[in-house]
């Protein structure tokens, strides 16, 4: 990847050789090719921080640019995609990054495009995640639509679509304190929050929350404080198949549930006192008018 | 990065079908949104004091324009899902306190009240309009159309205001100017928080 240490002066002479390189290794597996690219240039250079814009060099060394050329937004995706598969074992690291690029065949210098604590693969598993969570529950949608499911009442939408995402956790359970810690870094808290945020609206938009008052918020906040709670219980949870953690989220539901019932209650409870004392007061004045009027 | 794409994502099916430009579109929602919430509120304030007046059911018939306004953007608001600003309780009781003020100041005051802010409305969604148009007309065709039906009707209300005595309202020209100038930071507010 990192092809930027070759002075510009001899960017030509390097992409013409490692053009016919790559065109003869075009068939054999892609570990030995790029091998063959990293193990040349000196062991004392470091990448240099240099600007990420254009790729030239790293398009000069896959040849053609139409069909292999990948966006460094694209590769960096894949890369980290593959240091998933390490994390258990390394944790949320630069090593577990290493170990992701050299499965796709990448020099673990890879890891260098990455910042050394593992915010990015944290961000981009969070992310991940997310977007499973979306489509899963845009196809059960799809499903309701087209008649072939129960539309499932709020509570149960609820704590189905919080425990589906929660289980995508499982396999790198041992680990998540420490992504946890990662997302409150004051460098990664916008990022996280916006993260969570979304995943938070999505489950309401899809559970029918069509509100437009305040409502939109209270709703929110009290489901981003059931994810919350029910992820934390769910770190120190060792019954089998986390069933403590998901009766907790069943608890904390019925809770939000009974709070919003009450909360209605209370309201036309009071707007029936207001109509009440309203009723009494006319009442008295006219009793007061008549009793002047008769004298 | 990850974290920066998942602002960008587009979250409504109608958003990613047609690729709008969601912070924009964000912005002219809530702030219409809260603008004819309070504008409801203002007329509701007015209507408590002069409801029984010879002018409330000229009011009243105002009134019910903006429910259908105001419903009209509780509509667009679930389609684009669209936050609603964090305001709303606040417009709620300030809005209701200027109707009120002003109609205490008498039905001239009220009309006065409703010129001032019709004309601010007007103005803010002639605004939205050109920066519409600017992006582009044809992609959000439905939301100039109505943007464009709501501004003439506010048109309307500021002309009725006017009919009815508004300029002869004492301290008429200081009354609009105060009143326009929490138009003016109510839509800032709106916009944004």
């Amino acid at each position: 990847v990192r092809c930027q240490h070759h002075p510009p002066l001899r960017a030509l002479q390097a992409s013409a050789a490692l053009r016919r390189a790559s065109d003869e290794h075009k068939k054999e597996p892609l570990t030995s090719s790029s091998q063959q690219h990293f193990d040349s240039p000196p062991a004392g250079h470091q990448p240099e921080q240099e600007p990420q814009g254009p790729r030239s060099s790293y398009t000069g060394q896959g040849g053609q640019e139409s069909e292999d050329y990948e966006s460094e937004e694209q590769l960096q995706h894949r890369i980290l995609t593959a240091a998933l598969e390490f994390v258990p074992e390394h944790g949320w690291t630069a090593e577990a990054i290493a170990e992701g690029a050299k499965t796709l065949g990448l020099s673990v210098a890879a890891a260098g495009m990455f910042h050394s604590d593992g915010s990015e693969l944290v961000l981009h598993f969070v992310s991940e995640c997310n977007t499973k969570l979306s489509k899963l529950l845009e196809k059960e949608q799809k499903l309701v639509q087209l008649g072939e499911a129960e539309k499932k009442p709020i509570d149960k939408f609820l704590r189905d679509a919080v425990e589906a995402r929660l289980r995508m956790l499982i396999p790198y359970i041992e680990k998540w304190p420490q992504a946890l810690s990662v997302l409150l870094l004051p460098r990664n808290i916008p990022s996280s929050l916006n993260l969570l945020s979304s995943m938070i609206d999505n489950i309401w938009h899809y559970a029918g929350d069509q509100s437009t008052d305040f409502n939109w918020y209270t709703r929110r906040a009290v489901l981003t404080g059931i994810y919350n709670t029910t992820e934390l219980v769910m770190m120190q949870d060792s019954s089998p198949d986390f069933e403590d953690t998901w009766r907790f989220l069943e608890n904390r539901v019925a809770d939000a549930m009974t709070m919003s019932n009450t909360a209605s209650q209370v309201q036309s409870t009071g707007e029936a006192v207001v109509q009440g004392l309203m009723g009494a007061a006319v009442t008295v004045s006219n009793a007061e008018t008549s009793r002047a009027e008769s004298r | 990065l990850p974290g920066g794409g998942a602002s960008l994502r587009l979250c409504s099916t109608r958003a990613a079908q047609e690729a709008i430009n969601k912070p924009v579109i964000d912005r002219i929602i809530r702030v219409d949104h809260a603008g004819e919430y309070g504008a409801n509120r203002i007329y509701a304030g007015q209507m408590a004091v002069l409801g029984r007046s010879s002018v409330g059911p000229v009011i009243q018939q105002m009134w019910n324009q903006e429910k259908d306004h105001l419903k009209k953007f509780n509509e667009l608001m679930v389609a684009y899902r669209v936050r609603p600003t964090a305001l709303l309780p606040f417009w709620n009781v300030a809005g209701f306190v200027l109707g009120a003020g002003s109609a205490l100041l008498g039905k001239k005051g009220a009309m006065a009240c409703t010129v001032a802010v019709e004309e601010s409305i007007s103005e803010h969604y002639n605004n939205q309009i050109r920066t519409l148009i600017e992006e582009d007309p044809e992609k959000y065709k439905e939301l100039l159309q109505v943007i464009k039906q709501f501004r003439d009707d506010e048109q309307e209300h500021h002309d009725i205001g006017l009919e009815h005595d508004a300029e002869a309202t004492p301290a008429y020209s200081v009354l609009k100017t105060a009143i326009q100038l929490g138009c003016k930071a109510a839509i800032f507010l709106s916009e944004r928080i």
